[in-house]
């Protein structure tokens, strides 16, 4: 029965011993350690990683310290205590999260000329103790323990007394475990810290019950368990409760040791509730953690929606702007066209005026010739009746001049077809235009004796142009022709050339006629498709002549100009080329 | 000096009637007046005929371009042509101006326009362009014929009737058989045209027939032609000897 007991304290001890271990590092690091090494990164502030180690190991931030401290250690010429703090750190976070080879290792690695190398051997015996390999542990204690007393040390010697206890304990060396029990309590008393001292007593007591020493262990138990009522701790409580109820069960005195029982179920209870308290509000925790996750994704999710639609919104805008766009230059573009094609319109709609005036202008100037034909014709019969032989000469040479008025007048109407039709022949080539002139002032012959006029072709015979020649036969037909119209009976009409351009040869043909007023000489030169009745009564003529030579002309590459003195004569002047066009 | 043979090709009689009145006027022969593409072609091969005036038109198609492009098919057939017509349709003159060379005379015309045409059409045809017209030149040579323009028309000369040629600075006495002339042409120009197997040059001065010569006297640097004609052979154009065949 007895044994079955022991073994349980056993394991009370041993959960003792493992929360009280615990305890005493924390006590040690919040103690002035922590102040220490504060000053030591104070000192090292330009290593930015040690300084960063160094906060993390404040805040017991024991990942990042050995994140920080890597990084440090990976650096290149490293101060010798710099090395051993970083050793030191990454050794000791190890430990706290119960790796406890690379504790080990880096704890080795730590040069015996750290200032603090005695919680390298502190720790050794700890991580021993937490190996159980107690032997081991107990050199590396007792070094601690008998290091001289005149220096300070921030470690807490209850603690190393304490764990030396322990040592001595399992190695069921009660003596010396009794001692330093006892020594670590005396101190623990004096820092009376309710909670060590509960662990402290319980550990004692089962050292003195496990000597069946149990007059001692008794009171003990009961310090543990007073003392655990003071604190909150429910691991304690129930554990102090339990080694009562043992006690008392032993004792034989079952009433109390119900009582101790009913308190620790009490205490355990209260640790499950603890325990499921936590576990629920973990649960919660982790519900409420889904919720905001689900809440986040479904953010996300409008947010996404939020994104396509936005992105929706503005690829459409830009769809939209880009046919605004089009259509507006669409619609740009058939206002030009539109404007082009009124412009057009009007142009044609001129031309067309222009042509109906021609049309008429014409057939009235081909009626009245052929009325003065008819009436001529009739005088000539009712004279050829009554033998009146010398009017009939005059008679017919009187025909005979409407017809070749009237003749000009239908080629000069039949030439301006064939250029607005494009239709002619047209070729241009060397000529001599003295020839020409010859040529078409052939026809003039009669004409030329019966106003009696004195026509001169003074063109030189190597006088060379690069004309069509039949549009620069209708040029001079037409410009012969006027002059002889506007020649007062002997006049002299001359043709010449004026040779003073690299370019074009000037025709000039110069008459001693009625000459034109500026305005009239103004608007021949015009450009322009107008035409006008001329206002000389003894004149006919449409303007087709002076158009069409003016066409022409143009058509020739060629210009025109008029000199003209109202009274005195009338220079035409025509400037032909003397060199092939386009080269 | 010869007349000119023309062949009239033209349908309208009074067209015809004007035409061959101003050409016999000026010393033209007409020598035959066709109205159809048949007439035509039996005329133009029955007759020596030195130029043709076609009117495009005939009886209202234009076989008149049909006529010349037959005749310019038949190798050394070919003649002078001047095209007649009474408009200047485009499409017309386009097909017109592929029988190469290409004048013609458009309807109505006068008496000058008509003697002009006739000489471009010559000149054209033989390819010595601007001749008849310029002051410095009044010749146009062919491999027969000399065509000399006299007065305002043309006449023709039987290369084969020179004796030979005497040249006076730019003039060129023309001595033949029956008569003697002066004609307007570059010594250079008289050379390159005329057959050099026939022709042959004995002085600065003297281009010679040399089938017309019936002796050479080099001693007197003299050359007898028919028709007791002499010439004169300088030293530098002895060569000529050479060149003749003399009966042994």
């Amino acid at each position: 029965m007895s044994t079955v007991i022991k073994i349980k304290l056993l394991i009370v001890i041993a959960l003792f011993f493992s929360s009280f271990s615990v305890f005493s590092q924390k006590k040690l690091l919040d103690s002035l350690f922590s102040i220490e090494i504060s000053r030591k990164a104070e000192e090292f502030k330009t290593e930015k990683y040690f300084t960063k180690a160094t906060s993390y190991f404040i805040q017991e931030e024991w990942d990042s310290t050995l994140v920080y401290s890597m990084k440090q250690l990976s650096l290149p010429n490293l101060d010798n205590s710099l090395l051993d703090y970083c050793h030191f750190f990454r050794a000791y976070s190890f430990k706290q999260k119960k790796l406890l080879i690379e504790a080990q290792n880096e704890f080795s690695l730590v040069s015996t000329k750290f200032v603090f190398h005695y919680f390298v051997k502190i720790y050794f015996g700890e991580i021993a103790l937490e190996q159980n390999k107690y032997k081991k542990a107990i050199p590396y204690f007792l070094e601690v323990e008998n290091l001289p007393k005149d220096k300070e040390y921030f470690f807490n010697k209850s603690t190393v007394q304490h764990n030396l206890g322990l040592c001595y304990l399992h190695l069921e060396e009660f003596d010396k475990a009794e001692f330093y029990l006892l020594e670590s309590v005396k101190l623990q008393e004096e820092q009376n810290d309710s909670v060590i001292l509960v662990g402290s007593y319980g550990d004692i007591a089962g050292l003195y019950y496990e000597q069946y020493k149990d007059n001692l262990a008794i009171p003990y138990f009961e310090k543990a368990y007073n003392l655990s009522k003071k604190i909150k701790d429910f691991q304690l409580k129930q554990n102090s409760a339990l080694n009562m109820a043992v006690v008392e069960e032993n004792r034989k005195n079952f009433p109390k040791a119900l009582v101790y029982r009913k308190e620790y179920e009490q205490w355990r209870d209260s640790l499950n509730d603890q325990n499921k308290i936590w576990q629920v509000a973990q649960l919660e925790k982790q519900f409420a953690v889904k919720e905001k996750q689900k809440e986040v994704s479904l953010l996300q999710a409008e947010n996404k929606i939020k994104i396509a639609e936005r992105n929706g919104f503005f690829y459409s805008a830009i769809v939209l702007l880009l046919l605004l766009g089009t259509s507006f230059y669409f619609y740009r573009e058939k206002i030009k066209t539109n404007k082009v094609i009124l412009a057009q319109k009007e142009t044609l709609d001129e031309l067309n005026a222009t042509k109906d005036k021609l049309f008429s202008i014409v057939s009235h100037d081909l009626r009245s010739s052929v009325n003065a034909m008819k009436t001529s014709n009739a005088k000539l019969l009712e004279n050829l009746e009554t033998k009146n032989l010398e009017e009939l000469d005059s008679l017919l040479h009187q025909n005979s001049a409407i017809a070749n008025g009237t003749y000009n007048l239908l080629d000069n109407l039949l030439h301006w077809a064939l250029l607005q039709t494009k239709q002619s022949y047209f070729e241009i080539i060397a000529m001599r235009l003295f020839f020409i002139v010859e040529q078409v002032a052939y026809n003039y012959q009669s004409l030329l004796v019966e106003k009696n006029i004195h026509l001169e072709n003074i063109v030189l015979k190597s006088d060379m142009v690069f004309a069509d020649q039949e549009s620069l036969k209708i040029i001079l037909r037409n410009l012969l022709d006027n002059a002889i119209k506007f020649s007062n009976e002997n006049g002299v009409i001359k043709i010449y050339t004026q040779n003073n351009n690299d370019t074009f040869c000037e025709l000039v043909i110069e008459d001693n006629g009625i000459g034109m007023t500026e305005p009239t000489r103004f608007s021949l030169l015009k450009e322009t498709t107008l035409l006008a009745k001329k206002a000389n009564e003894n004149t006919i003529g449409t303007g087709l002549g002076m158009q069409l030579c003016k066409s022409m002309i143009q058509k020739n590459k060629g210009k025109l100009n008029i000199e003209s003195e109202f009274g005195k004569g009338t220079k035409m002047i025509v400037s032909l080329l003397k060199t092939p066009p386009n080269g | 000096m010869d007349n000119i043979n023309v062949l009239i090709i033209e349908d309208t009689p009074s067209e015809s009637e004007a035409l061959t009145k101003v050409l016999e006027a000026n010393n033209y022969n007409v020598v035959g007046l066709a109205t159809n593409h048949k007439e035509a072609l039996t005329l133009f091969y029955n007759n020596k005929v030195d130029i043709a005036i076609v009117d495009i038109f005939l009886n209202g198609s234009p076989d008149g371009i049909a006529f010349a492009e037959t005749i310019n098919v038949v190798p050394n057939a070919s003649k002078p042509f001047v095209f007649l017509t009474s408009s200047t349709d485009r499409q017309i003159f386009e097909r017109a101006k592929l029988t190469k060379p290409f004048s013609y005379l458009m309807k109505p015309f006068n008496e000058l326009e008509l003697l002009y045409a006739l000489e471009l059409a010559v000149e054209k045809f033989y390819a010595q362009n601007d001749v008849f017209l310029s002051e410095e030149e009044n010749t146009v040579i062919s491999e027969e014929y000399l065509f000399i323009k006299k007065g305002k028309s043309l006449k023709k000369v039987l290369i084969a009737d020179i004796i030979y040629i005497e040249v006076e600075e730019k003039y060129c006495n023309i001595i033949t058989e029956k008569e003697k002339f002066v004609i307007l042409i570059s010594l250079t120009k008289i050379l390159e045209l005329l057959d050099d197997t026939i022709f042959a040059r004995t002085h600065r001065n003297y281009i010679v027939n040399t089938q017309k010569i019936t002796e050479i006297i080099p001693r007197d640097n003299l050359i007898i032609l028919t028709g007791e004609h002499k010439a004169t052979l300088s030293e530098k154009y002895k060569d000529i000897i050479k060149k003749i065949r003399t009966l042994k």
